[in-house]
């Protein structure tokens, strides 16, 4: 059993069939990231994953348990969730460390002192310490964005899905974004990655999965796809990078 | 080149010596507004020292105009906080994805705000009353609970149209961060949308609350004893038409400068991290 399966998912924004019978299985500790051309449902996908987008067929698991069943506790599901945004969506009445701490005390009960602490270790961590009595508008897009990431830590998530976190930043920002989603990498964090950023994704994947029209067209080790992919899909789309 | 862009341009200056730059707008605006206040000064201290008694001032403060001022203002504490808590759920039903919630919420809207303030007090007033036989209705002083009720059912529409496009205006990636969190919709939208909405809708709610204060003197059509009431009771008896009426502006302002300060207070509040954008 892998840790998030995705089982031959179709998924239609009304006559638009963006997820046509993607088969996926997302293996513990593993770093898969997804590329692909602008709507070929990569974000689409993510989405599904912890049903922010309904699925019409086929069946996602976490841990052997239905994330798309009709009957799931998808709140219970989504706190073995993380999710990070491409727009960050911090929580603008609150303080950064307010926005770590607001799910594990509303959600999981957790005393306040005890998830305040919990925060300051997350926002160490991210490097941002210093800023967690500051607002989101005091802080920059990549200070936002590694908010995020220590809000969505915060829920001690077993998955953490990561939806084109550095699109929406200044080139100079991007890297200190990357280096936080490394370190987690490192430290055997399950992630599934949705970028457009092929450094990282060569340098910190385990898989490099192409989408493309809504269908899986390739899922090859970065080696492997980079160097020499094995569809013509796949060497079109890297063809088209240079 | 481009010869419309210098047109009015040409010969140094020629364009800046026209009548209406910013420099003359400036000083008409001011010019105007001097004016006004001349006028509108001028007219009010007419008033004050020709045709003010200022012996009846006085006397009828106490106990007329006081009672009245705290019976309105009461009505206005009650009304106030029953229409905006109202509201926030009609505003939460204007924004459900239920069809049924949200058609009744809509209906509800629809009626309230299409319908006169006067004509739902009345209907309440003469309407609930007529459902017992003549003299049986157990309530005395049904005017109070009527002025409440009223003020409350017509103003929690205005005030649900604003909360809904407070909601409206958070972005959707709000409610979608607290759920992926593992939020419910009922704690997403208390602890992530409506503290957001609330400061969006803030002074359309304001702004509806001091109409509020003000559909009050509608109140003196089911005898209520309030401003305009007060303001009747003097100038039948003295045919002193003006010292009553400055004692009711007073009154009403006294209650809705205040409130307007109170509405800038929580918005300057809900600036949160300064810089609003």
């Amino acid at each position: 059993m892998s840790l998030l399966e995705f089982d031959e998912v179709d998924k239609y924004f009304g006559e638009t069939h963006v997820l046509k019978d993607v088969d996926l299985d997302v293996e513990e500790g593993e770093v898969c990231v997804i590329i692909g051309p602008s709507g070929s449902g990569k974000s689409t996908l993510l989405r599904c994953a912890n049903r922010l987008e309904e699925i019409q067929d086929g069946e996602i698991r976490l841990e052997g348990q239905s994330i798309s069943a009709e009957d799931a506790d998808i709140n219970r599901l989504r706190q073995r969730i993380g999710m990070v945004f491409q727009s960050f969506n911090l929580f603008p009445h609150k303080t950064a460390r307010e926005n770590v701490t607001l799910a594990p005390t509303k959600v999981k009960g957790l005393k306040k002192g005890d998830a305040e602490r919990r925060a300051d270790e997350l926002l160490d961590r991210v490097g941002l310490r210093a800023q967690s009595n500051s607002y989101p508008n005091q802080l920059s897009g990549g200070q936002q964005q590694r908010v995020a990431i220590a809000r969505a830590l915060a829920m001690d998530p077993h998955v953490m899905l990561f939806d084109e976190v550095t699109s929406a930043l200044d080139p100079e920002l991007v890297g200190e974004v990357l280096d936080v989603m490394h370190d987690l990498a490192e430290e055997g964090m399950t992630m599934l990655v949705v970028t457009h950023e092929m450094g990282f994704a060569r340098e910190v994947g385990d898989r490099i999965v192409l989408m493309a029209d809504g269908k899986v067209v390739e899922d090859s080790p970065p080696e492997v796809f980079f160097e020499n992919p094995k569809t013509d899909r796949g060497k079109q789309f890297l063809s088209k990078l240079l | 080149m481009a010869e419309s862009y210098s047109e009015g341009r040409t010969g140094d200056g020629e364009y800046q010596e026209q009548f209406l730059n910013d420099k003359t707008l400036r000083r008409l605006g001011a010019a105007i507004a001097g004016l006004f206040t001349l006028g509108v000064g001028g007219f009010i201290a007419a008033i004050i020292f020709t045709q003010v008694d200022f012996e009846l001032f006085v006397e009828i403060i106490h106990p007329q105009f006081v009672n009245a001022f705290l019976r309105v203002l009461a009505i206005i504490l009650v009304g106030s906080l029953l229409s905006v808590t109202a509201g926030i759920f009609v505003g939460l039903g204007r924004v459900s994805n239920t069809g049924f919630t949200n058609a009744v919420a809509t209906a509800y809207v629809e009626f309230f705000r299409g319908t006169p303030l006067l004509f739902q007090l009345l209907v309440i007033y003469v309407g609930i009353p007529a459902f017992w036989p003549p003299g049986q209705f157990p309530i005395s002083n049904w005017q109070y609970p009527t002025a409440i009720i009223g003020l409350t059912l017509n103003h929690a529409a205005y005030v649900g149209e604003a909360v809904r496009g407070g909601i409206d205006a958070v972005p959707e990636g709000q409610m979608e961060a607290a759920r992926s969190l593992g939020m419910s919709y009922v704690q997403g939208m208390r602890e992530v949308v409506l503290p957001q909405a609330w400061r969006n809708a803030l002074a359309a709610i304001g702004n509806d609350q001091v109409i509020l204060v003000k559909d009050t003197s509608l109140l003196t059509v089911i005898a209520v004893p309030e401003l305009i009431s007060a303001f009747r009771n003097v100038n039948s008896t003295t045919f002193d038409p003006w010292t009553p009426i400055i004692l009711v502006a007073i009154a009403y302002l006294m209650i809705t400068v205040p409130l307007g300060k109170i509405v800038s207070y929580l918005e300057a509040r809900s600036d949160w991290g300064g810089d609003r954008r």
